[in-house]
């Protein structure tokens, strides 16, 4: 029993020293040196090297994101909030997005779980539209959303194109997880079940709440965690391209401007979330296993 | 006019090129409230038999008629227990029971429907297990329910599709006796199919062997004439009952020495034909497809003798 808690908790303390090692070693180190100039004049220069000189070392990522972890839900400015803050911003943005991708895709999933016709139909499309990047969805998104626009009481626009956009790429790179795993699910609903439904002479709604909705659940939620996996991974692309406060945004701004620690700070914390909203789901997909 | 019949009605699974017929020129006809047991080898078209007449499945030629009427579909008029009870593990009993009451009689109030549910929990007492789920459940408490379940239906003629082969023996003879008691108080049609020969006699007025030649067809009815009810530890010694079983089996197994697989059968032979090594260094050999096996050459035919 001792011997599982030090592997549980020495050996990943191990990993995560290594890894800081090797960053520490290809991060760029400042050297501040005192030389003569060409006047004789003691100046001091200040150099940086390294393996690669523009990453920030450990040290100096933890000075730098110091303010936005010590106080979380700060909001200085528009794009300069504590890191939770930006945090809850992405979120709400990607269940918006999920929202409308699992509202789709659950039915689709069941329409091609059901029917062979609509299978055969629909099948092409999804494959050539499944594996498409958000980054391309998106210009299209704006296309497609154009004319939206939807003014606040202070005439400022509360939901616009890029808005609408955002959401529709989340929605539409989110769905294909939970669409697949739906219609598969449907597909292996044992013939019994569907002979007790024929037996018993049950109506097309009772069969599907009450037969085969819940005998597909273990398979739809498997699809919505991945889909949540999906959604969270948009996010941060949907952000860079509008630009606007979130985690993604802060990241890209940070880039521009040059402060490179507090990427390492926007990546980790993509990272974390991701995982904490994955065991959420596994979370809740464990306790609908009744089958 | 008999409940059930079926005319000369023939069932066959694959396509055309290697169909398989299961039942041929199936003759059948059961009375209104007969209890009649179809004992047959697994694997010889009992449950193809069931299907037919639950109207889970069609036949290929002949007619299967209920009441008169030719079978179109399922129906409420006629229950199925199955195999493999086929209860929803999602519903606890009452409500696996009550998926069955309220698609049967939707018209009823809630307390009839609730009252109509207790009292068949009760009849295969189960009554102190009604709010558990299936998993929760040994196998035999599962086909109690899953007799409930076709028992509250009401239907005119009840199909049991080996009920208890999937139980161990004494749970099975626990749940015979049961049934057997049920029975005798609602005397409904009762068909009911099984591969154990002992089951069949302690329960049917009447015995349908279904013999395993390919395809299966149905034997000469053998009529039960004990009296009920019939305690299964006296009528071991009965000399009536030992005679019928005796009648029984040996018309079972000299069915099944008779029979003949006539199925002949493509062997794939999974060995490699030499290569010749002379050539090895040869750019043609390089390039050669995969070493060639023999199944790719040449197909045998063989017939198979049991």
């Amino acid at each position: 029993m001792s011997r599982f808690k030090l592997d549980g908790l020495l050996l990943p303390l191990i990993g995560v020293g290594v890894v800081l090692l090797l960053w520490q070693i290809i991060a760029g180190h400042v050297e501040t040196r005192k030389e003569k100039d060409a006047f004789g004049d003691t100046v001091t220069k200040t150099v940086k090297s390294g393996v690669s000189p523009d990453l920030p070392s450990p040290a100096e990522t933890w000075t730098a994101s110091k303010p936005y972890i010590v106080a979380p839900f700060a909001k200085r400015g528009e794009l300069d909030q504590g890191i939770l803050a930006f945090t809850m911003l992405s979120l709400s943005l990607v269940m918006q997005g999920y929202g409308i991708a699992l509202l789709i895709g659950t039915p689709l999933g069941f329409c091609l779980g059901l029917s062979k016709t609509f299978t055969k139909a629909m099948d092409p499309i999804i494959q050539v539209l499944r594996p498409v990047s958000p980054l391309a969805w998106f210009p299209l998104g704006l296309v497609l959303f154009s004319s939206v626009k939807i003014m606040d009481g202070g005439g400022k626009t509360a939901f616009g194109a890029s808005d609408a956009a955002a959401l529709f790429t989340i929605a539409i790179c989110a769905m294909w997880p939970t669409v697949m795993n739906t219609a598969v699910g449907v597909r292996a609903v044992p013939q019994d079940y569907r002979n007790v439904a024929k037996v018993l002479k049950l109506s097309r709604m009772k069969t599907l709440w009450k037969v085969l909705v819940p005998a597909t659940l273990p398979y739809m939620f498997t699809g919505f965690r991945l889909s949540l996996g999906i959604a969270w991974l948009v996010i941060v692309a949907v952000e860079m391209l509008t630009g606007r406060p979130g985690v993604g945004g802060f990241l890209w701004q940070e880039y521009n401007a040059g402060s490179y620690s507090r990427i390492i700070l926007c990546i980790l914390n993509i990272g974390v979330i991701g995982l904490v909203l994955d065991r959420l789901m596994s979370l809740v997909e464990s306790r609908f296993k009744t089958a | 006019m008999a409940l059930i019949e079926l005319k000369n009605a023939s069932k066959g699974y694959g396509s055309n090129g290697s169909r398989n017929e299961v039942l041929h020129d199936v003759n059948l006809s059961v009375e209104e409230g007969e209890f009649v047991v179809i004992v047959g080898y697994s694997g010889s078209g009992k449950t193809t038999l069931v299907n037919l007449i639950a109207g889970l499945e069609k036949a290929d030629r002949g007619e299967v008629r209920f009441d008169g009427q030719p079978v179109k579909g399922p129906g409420p008029d006629r229950s199925l227990v199955f195999q493999n009870y086929s209860l929803l593990p999602w519903l606890t009993v009452t409500e696996n029971i009550a998926l069955a009451v309220d698609a049967v009689f939707p018209s009823w109030t809630k307390n009839e429907k609730s009252a109509h549910i207790e009292k068949y929990i009760a009849m295969v007492k189960l009554s102190h297990a009604a709010h558990k789920f299936p998993k929760e459940l040994s196998g035999g408490m599962r086909q109690r329910v899953s007799v409930a379940r076709a028992l509250s239906m009401d239907a005119r003629m009840l199909l049991l599709d080996e009920p208890l082969s999937a139980l161990d023996a004494l749970t099975r003879a626990t749940l015979q006796d049961d049934i057997s008691e049920i029975w005798q108080r609602q005397r409904k049609t009762v068909l009911w199919i099984t591969n154990d020969p002992d089951e069949a006699l302690l329960l049917a007025d009447r015995v349908i062997p279904l013999l395993p030649t390919a395809p299966a067809t149905l034997g000469e009815s053998i009529p039960v004439n004990l009296e009920r009810p019939r305690d299964r530890k006296a009528v071991n010694h009965d000399p009536r009952f030992k005679s019928l079983r005796n009648e029984l089996i040996n018309l079972l197994l000299d069915a099944k020495g008779k029979q003949r697989s006539t199925v002949s059968k493509k062997l794939l032979l999974p060995d490699i034909l030499p290569e010749d090594l002379n050539n090895a260094n040869n750019f043609r050999f390089l390039l050669r497809r995969t070493p060639r096996r023999r199944n790719e050459e040449k197909r045998e035919e063989i017939e198979l003798i049991p």
